[in-house]
């Protein structure tokens, strides 16, 4: 039987704006490593691969992750891999890592996910050079406005509303005040999140994620090499992506998560998860805009069509409901771009550690589900199972 | 203690759009949009492409759509971004008349002043039709905006 990837140690670092934050990138990248390597109780000499990411010009360079990795003190012998794959580079280096280890050539790699939003001056034009060029750029469309499509196809097949869209960044606000890590701790009222500055209808700036700056790392380890870990070790049980065209045009239907309820279907089936909202304990997805979240809950299974909304609004997902989602505060309230995308892996597999902070632990939490999805429509899904040993 | 510094990139690209887009390009200095098609599975592509994302073949035929569909997902940008139009301005995922896809694109000759009223004037099920520039060079602005019908 093939090796299996189990994740063993993570490191995360307060988040907050760019405007507040006096630490560069290399610094935050460094204290998130060495917070994985504490947090793990691995030497340094025992890792044996490095999976970084960047997402090109959002840095004012395209060699954001090359230069980083010498410097963090880790020697200088070690393979690194960098990826880049846009919003889903992030999830993108777990199942990478995942993917050396279980082909037995590596047996501890390092995943490290930078604050790759730190310092373009107007992000939404640097986002926007994401967009595709020629056909789409040219129309005014950079990054909210992709947000804004969903809710209105959602919005003429199953009637939600602009308040109805403002509970999940509630559930999200209420959420991340509990996490010392995230960057917006504020609670909001569905009146606030409603009547806050109109952005790109139906979305106010409240729906809509901020600008971050932090670092996460996470430590990915051959199966049954972990006895001198202190963590409890997570399985990542399933790991699979999925894409839609690349033009935003596309895609069949803006009602419905359409590519994330097939990538589901698949990474059910990988995982042998018959019933998601009987059998997964704790959910992160990446739903940056708040519209996106009832919608992904569906696609995976969650609510029915239509359903999202009222899941959310059952209490079914807070920390005490029976399907805790986004108890991070989740990208609404801390998106630092690579290090946001890895983030749903490394809240995950702490509360499947049972190291979550306290706060937000869900107790006994066994099996979890972590999301990333990225591309201007967010054509592109990654999903993973981690399950605890 | 200063702890930023300001660095700025100005380049200049060229993208060379091969046979495909430059195809439709061509179309659109004549008024013509063009689309093609999958042989295997008979969708529609707007703008086109020169492979079936779902068949893995080439396409072959060439077809003219009707510059007029319907609007299916949409959104008003309030707040605008460096190098981008001034804001208000209207966006939509518009589905020609016999297309597959959906070709983006302003929609234009709205009262966008009430947030509340823009749903009702170009919500999905709306139909419009493109507005010609009156010089075309080959690019996808030789459509100006479409307009409610």
């Amino acid at each position: 039987m093939a090796t299996r990837a189990v994740i063993g140690g993570a490191g995360i670092t307060p988040a907050t704006s760019p405007r507040k934050q006096t630490s560069s990138s290399l610094e935050l990248i460094q204290e998130a490593v060495w917070g994985a390597l504490q947090h793990s109780g691995a030497a340094p000499d025992s890792l044996d691969g490095i999976v970084i990411g960047n997402i090109d010009g959002f840095e004012g360079t395209v060699l954001g992750a090359k230069h980083l990795v010498r410097r963090l003190g880790l020697g200088t012998e070690l393979p690194v891999s960098i990826l880049n794959t846009g919003g889903t580079t992030g999830g993108n280096l777990v199942q990478v890592a995942a993917r050396q280890v279980r082909a037995g050539d590596r047996r501890r790699v390092l995943v490290i996910g930078g604050p790759t939003f730190f310092g373009a001056q107007d992000l939404q034009s640097a986002i926007n050079t994401n967009s595709p060029m020629i056909v789409e750029q040219p129309l005014g469309m950079g990054a909210y406005h992709m947000g804004a499509f969903y809710p209105s196809a959602y919005t003429e097949r199953f009637g939600a509303t602009v308040e109805d869209y403002a509970v999940s960044a509630v559930q999200d606000h209420e959420h991340a005040s509990r996490n010392p890590y995230a960057h917006l701790r504020n609670t909001m009222t569905v009146d606030e999140v409603v009547g806050a500055k109109p952005l790109s209808y139906p979305l106010t700036m409240a729906m809509v994620c901020p600008v971050s700056t932090s670092a996460n790392a996470l430590l990915v380890c051959a199966e049954g090499t972990t006895s001198d870990l202190r963590p409890t070790p997570v399985l990542i049980k399933a790991f699979a992506t999925s894409s839609d065209p690349y033009l935003g045009g596309g895609k069949n239907d803006f009602a419905a998560m359409e590519n994330l309820a097939i990538l589901a279907q698949k990474v059910y089936q990988l995982a042998d998860v018959r019933d998601p909202r009987e059998e997964i304990d704790v959910v992160e997805v990446f739903s940056p805009y708040a519209p996106m979240q009832p919608m992904q809950l569906e696609a995976l299974g969650f609510a029915p069509p239509g359903g999202g909304i009222d899941l959310i609004r059952s209490g079914a997902t807070r920390i005490d409901g029976d399907v805790p989602v986004n108890l991070s505060g989740g990208p609404l309230c801390t998106n630092a771009g690579v290090a946001g995308e890895l983030a749903p892996l490394v809240y995950v597999a702490l509360q499947l550690m049972g190291d979550a902070p306290e706060a937000m632990q869900v107790p006994g939490a066994r099996r979890g589900l972590a999301h990333g999805t990225g591309g201007t429509f967010f054509q592109f899904e990654n999903l993973a199972i981690l399950e605890r040993t | 203690m200063t702890t930023t510094q300001r660095v700025h990139w100005d380049l200049t690209y060229d993208v060379h759009l091969g046979a495909t887009w430059g195809r439709f390009m061509a179309g659109l200095t004549e008024q013509q949009i063009l689309a093609n098609s999958c042989p295997e599975c008979s969708r529609t592509f707007v703008p086109p492409q020169a492979y079936c994302e779902s068949c893995f073949v080439r396409t072959d035929e060439w077809i003219e759509l009707p510059a007029e569909g319907v609007v299916e997902a949409f959104t008003v940008a309030w707040q605008g971004f460096r190098g981008g139009p001034t804001p208000p301005y209207a966006i939509a995922g518009i589905r020609l008349d016999g297309a597959s896809t959906l070709l983006m694109h302003y929609v234009g000759g709205l009262d966008l002043d009430d947030p509340s009223a823009v749903r009702e004037q170009i919500g999905p099920g709306t139909r419009v039709r493109a507005v010609w520039a009156q010089e075309r060079t080959g690019q996808i602005l030789d459509i100006t905006h479409f307009e409610k019908i």
